[in-house]
């Protein structure tokens, strides 16, 4: 049997620090959480709160100054970049702000792009399905400059899907849209979610969106806090807080 | 699964021509060298060829007595092919006149290379002719008939036998150049020789045996034959270096279409690289993406390593198609006449061509792809990180050390590869140096109020390193136009002034003192301009500080180009005197002859450097040269270097007039005459029997046809050159366009009006194509005064009209070109400029 862990994502004490001009700044402070497989989890905060940052180490598309980070019970810690890359492509879907179309392929490809990457052999059927499923099975040779932002964002929801990633990274999705398509995006999303029950971490600033979570959690000036609200969080986990 | 990815980028790419500039760049350098140097070996072959036409034949075996028949039974075993000519010294008689003839006899297959050339009037235009003398029948050149009397049918007298005169000989190919001519020549056939007697014991008589075949063919029986030959007895020549004018012309260009060529390769490498850059840049945000999504460095890199195997291979294939059809298209124009047949040799030049299309798509590609490969996936998230690998330094020594490299393989000349590289780094480092000022002078004037100028002020502050880098380019650009232009108008210039308008086609010689007022009043009234007088004195070399030398006479020795001197002179020395240096004559060593009396013991004499060298004189060497009964000893004041290509009469020997006092000369003069004038020759010679006339129209009309061939060449190199500069250019102006797209559309979103953006774009262009051309004159200059001097051996001078138009053409050109991308950025809608930027 596949026993899928309890905790898809497991953090603990990471912090991130970058060299600047004016010497070294901690973006980050201690973070300690864990998200449960199949869970949604909404991190809002303001702008240049760190929330980016965050994602960013979790998805290992960057690496911790301190502290550890379990995918899917897999460690990041000593990992190098081929085998993040690795891992990503196994684990992980993403969708950005800025849709992060490759502009030289058609909608198709741009879907088909993780697929391939993967090494899957069906990878144009799939592509084509899930551009359906996302309503542009006929926008399919359109180039990304051809779309509306909306429509751009529907291919990367699909290409988020295509391989079936059991994490899903979300940042600002709906940031660069109107009220009408971002809400449509925020459908979409959630739907797709829960059919393949991935995990997902969504990145926002938008309270409305943030609400459609399992959990949220808040993130100031680098520190990250869980708010309890209303609705029925199955077990929150006690936070771990470090003095920085 | 990478391929396909690889492929439907490329597709795309290539679809909205973002590969065009790549494209054209690779198949611009492969064309480039393919042609040039396909069309430099057959000129090369074509010269051989026609060195080969001057002795009648591939190789020439000369004996001073006949060989054993064998050994040409042996050579046509081995697939040659033979002729055989006897030449001899004789009398010939006519009208109870004599006149010393060089006679020769002919089997039917001479000449085996070249063409023999007859007329039916004396001094007439020579026609091409395949047959040789019938026995019984002499063909005999027009100053015979000058000084015999003689006329069409009329009988002449060689030796025992009496021939009748069927055509006027003009030409054969195996004469040589001599001003002061041998004796005129008698063609008559072989079968006829033994009748004649002049064969017999003790008479002065050369058997020639002439030789064509492959190559490998000739080799092969010349290894057999060598042990035979007696060095006393057997010559053996073959087709060697051409080192008349004609041979020297053609090196200098063969230099050029290097030069050219290694220039289109430069600037065909460096739009290469600036358009790698830019493709670069571009798929920044692909390989973020792709990384993000999991692909590992070697996917990535696998997906654009063969991106480039496809752009270079398209581009080698166009290239190579683009070459043949080039070099077809020049050989057309050069030379009718030369044979085009893809031989082995062929390979050469496309193995060299295809090489430089795989160096340059690879290497100069090579950084970019290098820093696209290093961009991290973080990027997805972090807008503005770029690629992590970012030294300059790199960049530099990279596609530095890749022309540099370049250069030297293709040009085998580490010389020239040097020169151009260090003045190119020296162009560099100044550049980098005016680019600073310029920002400095710049803020100083951007204060104030934004108008366009002040725009584009700030721009060019703003991003200085950009800028320098653009700067750079641009100058490197024109500078490697200027110096391929200047080459180009130098050495055609050189070549026009080599052989003028109204040069000499006629030279006369043996006109005696007496005749002299005579003839020069007789020309005047004719209308036809002499030349100056040069007396000469017949002599006999003999001696070397006392040291007796060889001066017995062979065929071979007199009918050979006069400068070639062996152990003895040879033959009789033609003296002249002079205190004025001659012009093409640079003294070398010691000092020329002056006007006051002899210092020493001896008067002076100055030798040409050659014939100083073969036979080994120095100065300060006591000479002895015997004029009739008379010993004249004269001393080694100066060494001469002469400049054969001029047309004029030139002296091994100059000797103070003093030394030769009392002797009566002869004077040998040259005149122009029209072609169109040509039938008044006869009139003109007429009351001068005794002179010696040469027609040198011929030779002439040659070297003016291969310099007007050899320069259609270099023209349309001059057109490759600067195609492959324009190619620079847009591929530097597009680049930069992209880095300006997202500050235009920010100005139009702000409000700016678009006259006012249009303006101060172009402004900004027009100050970086000024200050480029500037730099460009400046470094040009340099580039070329090393090149002229060290490579070309030419006179280096200064150029300064292009300090002038290189700013100007620089700020036209960079200023229309920015102006037209700035307008089709302008074109398009502001949400649309905004899209593109996302
Ligand atoms: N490499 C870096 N160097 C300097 N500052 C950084 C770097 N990365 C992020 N920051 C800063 O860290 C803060 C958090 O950024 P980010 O995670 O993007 O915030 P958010 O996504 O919440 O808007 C910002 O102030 C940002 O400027
Ligand atoms: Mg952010």
């Amino acid at each position: 049997m596949n026993s899928t862990p309890a905790n898809m994502i497991e953090t603990k004490n990471i912090t991130k620090v970058v060299d600047t001009t004016e010497g070294q700044l901690q973006i980050l402070q201690p973070i300690s959480f864990n998200v449960k497989a199949g869970e949604s989890v909404a991190i809002v905060g303001a702008s240049g709160s760190g929330k980016s940052t965050l994602l960013s180490l979790l998805a290992g598309l960057d690496e911790v100054s301190d502290g550890d980070i379990v995918l899917d019970g897999k460690a990041l810690k000593g990992m190098g970049e081929e085998e993040r890359a690795q891992l990503r492509g196994e684990k992980v879907g993403f969708i950005f702000q800025s849709f992060m179309l490759v502009q030289s392929l058609t909608a198709l490809e741009n879907v088909m792009l993780p697929a391939e990457i993967a090494g899957m052999h069906d990878a144009k059927e799939k592509a084509q399905e899930i551009l359906e499923k996302v309503g542009l099975g006929h926008r399919g040779t359109h180039y990304p400059n051809q779309l509306s932002g909306g429509e751009q964002q529907r291919v990367a929801i699909a290409r988020a899907f295509i391989t079936k990633p059991k994490i899903l990274f979300a940042d600002e999705p709906t940031g660069n849209l109107d009220a009408a398509n971002g809400t449509k995006v925020e459908n979409l999303l959630f739907e797709l979610n829960q059919g393949s029950n991935t995990t997902l971490v969504l990145v926002t600033h938008d309270n409305e969106l943030a609400e459609r979570c399992q959990r949220q959690l808040h993130m100031h000036a680098g520190e990250l806090t869980e708010l309890s609200n209303d609705k029925d969080v199955v077990e929150n986990e006690q936070l771990e807080r470090q003095a920085g | 699964m990478w391929y396909k990815l690889a492929w439907r980028l490329f597709r795309h790419e290539a679809r909205r021509g973002e590969l065009t500039i790549i494209l054209l760049a690779i198949t611009l350098s492969v064309a480039a060298v393919l042609s040039l140097s396909l069309f430099s070996e057959r000129l090369q072959s074509a010269l051989t060829e026609r060195s080969a036409d001057f002795i009648a034949a591939d190789r020439v075996l000369d004996s001073r007595k006949p060989v054993d028949p064998t050994w040409l039974e042996n050579a046509e075993e081995n697939g040659l092919n033979t002729a055989h000519q006897v030449y001899a010294r004789s009398m010939a008689f006519a009208n109870e006149q004599m006149s010393l003839v060089s006679l020769r006899a002919a089997t039917p297959e001479f000449p085996l290379k070249g063409d023999i050339k007859t007329t039916d009037q004396p001094f007439g235009v020579g026609v091409v002719t395949e047959d040789t003398p019938k026995s019984g029948e002499a063909w005999v050149e027009s100053r015979l008939f000058q000084s015999l009397g003689l006329e069409l049918n009329s009988t002449i007298d060689v030796g025992d036998m009496t021939f009748t005169v069927t055509r006027v000989l003009s030409e054969v190919p195996d004469s040589g150049f001599n001003v002061f001519g041998g004796d005129p020549k008698v063609l008559i056939s072989i079968d006829d020789l033994d009748a004649t007697n002049i064969t017999g014991p003790g008479s002065r008589v050369t058997y020639s045996y002439f030789f064509t075949g492959e190559s490998n063919q000739l080799d092969d029986y010349y290894d057999w034959l060598e042990p035979n030959l007696d060095r006393e007895l057997h010559r053996w020549e073959s087709v060697e270096d051409d080192d008349s004018a004609i041979g020297r012309s053609v090196a200098r260009a063969e230099q050029f279409f290097l030069l050219a060529s290694l220039l289109a390769i430069v600037l065909a490498a460096v739009s290469i690289a600036v358009a790698a850059q830019r493709y670069s840049q571009r798929h920044y945000d692909p390989v973020a993406i792709m990384k993000t999504l999991g692909a590992s460095k070697g996917t990535i890199q696998k997906v654009y390593l063969l991106q480039i195997i496809f752009i270079a291979t398209l581009g080698i294939l166009l290239g190579t198609a683009a070459g043949m059809l080039i070099q077809q298209v020049i050989v057309s124009i050069v030379a009718e006449r030369m044979d085009i047949t893809l031989d082995g040799w062929h390979w050469r030049p496309l193995i060299i061509a295809v090489f430089t299309g795989v160096i340059c798509a690879l290497m100069f590609s090579l950084y970019p792809m290098l820093k696209l490969f290093s961009v991290p996936p973080l990027r997805v998230l972090r807008r503005q990180m770029g690629a992590g690998l970012s030294s300059r330094l790199i960049q530099f020594v990279a596609a530095g050390g890749a022309i540099l490299l370049l250069m030297w393989a293709y040009s085998n000349n580490i010389v020239i590869s040097l020169i151009l590289f260090i003045s190119g780094i020296v162009l560099v480092a100044s550049l980098m140096l005016v680019t600073y000022g310029l920002i400095w002078v710049g803020r100083k004037l951007g204060q104030g109020k934004m108008g366009a100028w002040q725009l584009a002020w700030a721009r060019i502050q703003r991003r200085s390193m950009d800028n320098s880098v653009q700067l750079i380019s641009f100058a490197i650009t024109i500078m490697l136009l200027l110096i391929v232009l200047v080459m180009r108008n130098d050495m055609v210039q050189q070549w026009r002034d080599q052989l003028p308008e109204g040069t000499p086609n006629y030279f006369m010689a043996n006109i005696t003192e007496t005749q002299l007022p005579e003839l020069q009043t007789h020309f005047s009234d004719r209308d036809v301009q002499v030349d100056n007088y040069f007396p000469v004195i017949r002599a006999r070399f003999v001696a070397i500080n006392d040291e007796k030398i060889r001066t017995d006479v062979t065929k071979e020795e007199e009918e050979n180009v006069e400068r070639e001197g062996r152990d003895g002179l040879g033959r009789e020395a033609n003296l002249t005197w002079s205190t004025t240096l001659g012009e093409g004559n640079t003294v070398i060593e010691g000092t020329w002859l002056s006007d006051e009396e002899k210092t020493g013991e001896f008067y002076g004499v100055s030798v040409e450097s050659g014939i100083a060298e073969n036979l080994n004189i120095g100065l300060g060497d006591l000479l002895t040269f015997n004029i009739g009964s008379e010993i004249v000893n004269v001393e080694v004041t100066s060494v001469r270097e002469v400049n054969w290509q001029s047309m004029r009469p030139n002296f091994f020997f100059v000797l103070h007039p003093k030394s030769l006092e009392g002797f009566s000369p002869t004077y040998i003069t040259s005149f122009h005459l029209d072609k169109d004038r040509k039938t008044e020759i006869t009139g003109l010679m007429q009351p001068f029997a005794s002179v010696t006339l040469f027609d040198v129209d011929a030779r002439l009309d040659q070297l003016r046809s291969i310099i007007d061939q050899v320069s259609v060449a270099v023209e349309f190199i001059l057109v490759l050159v600067l195609v492959a500069g324009a190619l620079v250019l847009i591929a530097q102006v597009q680049a930069s366009m992209d880095e300006r797209q997202q500050e235009l559309a920010i100005l139009r979103t702000l409000g700016a009006k678009g006259t006012m953006i249009r303006a101060s774009v172009v402004f900004e262009f027009i100050i970086i194509g000024v200050v480029a051309g500037a730099m460009a004159a400046v470094a040009n200059e340099l580039a070329l005064f090393l090149l002229q001097s060290q490579v070309f051996e030419m006179q280096a001078a200064i150029h300064w009209e292009f300090w002038l138009l290189a700013p100007a053409i620089g700020a036209g050109v960079v200023g229309i070109l920015g102006a037209i991308s700035c307008w089709r950025l302008l074109s398009l809608n502001t949400s649309h400029l905004l899209r593109q930027m996302v």
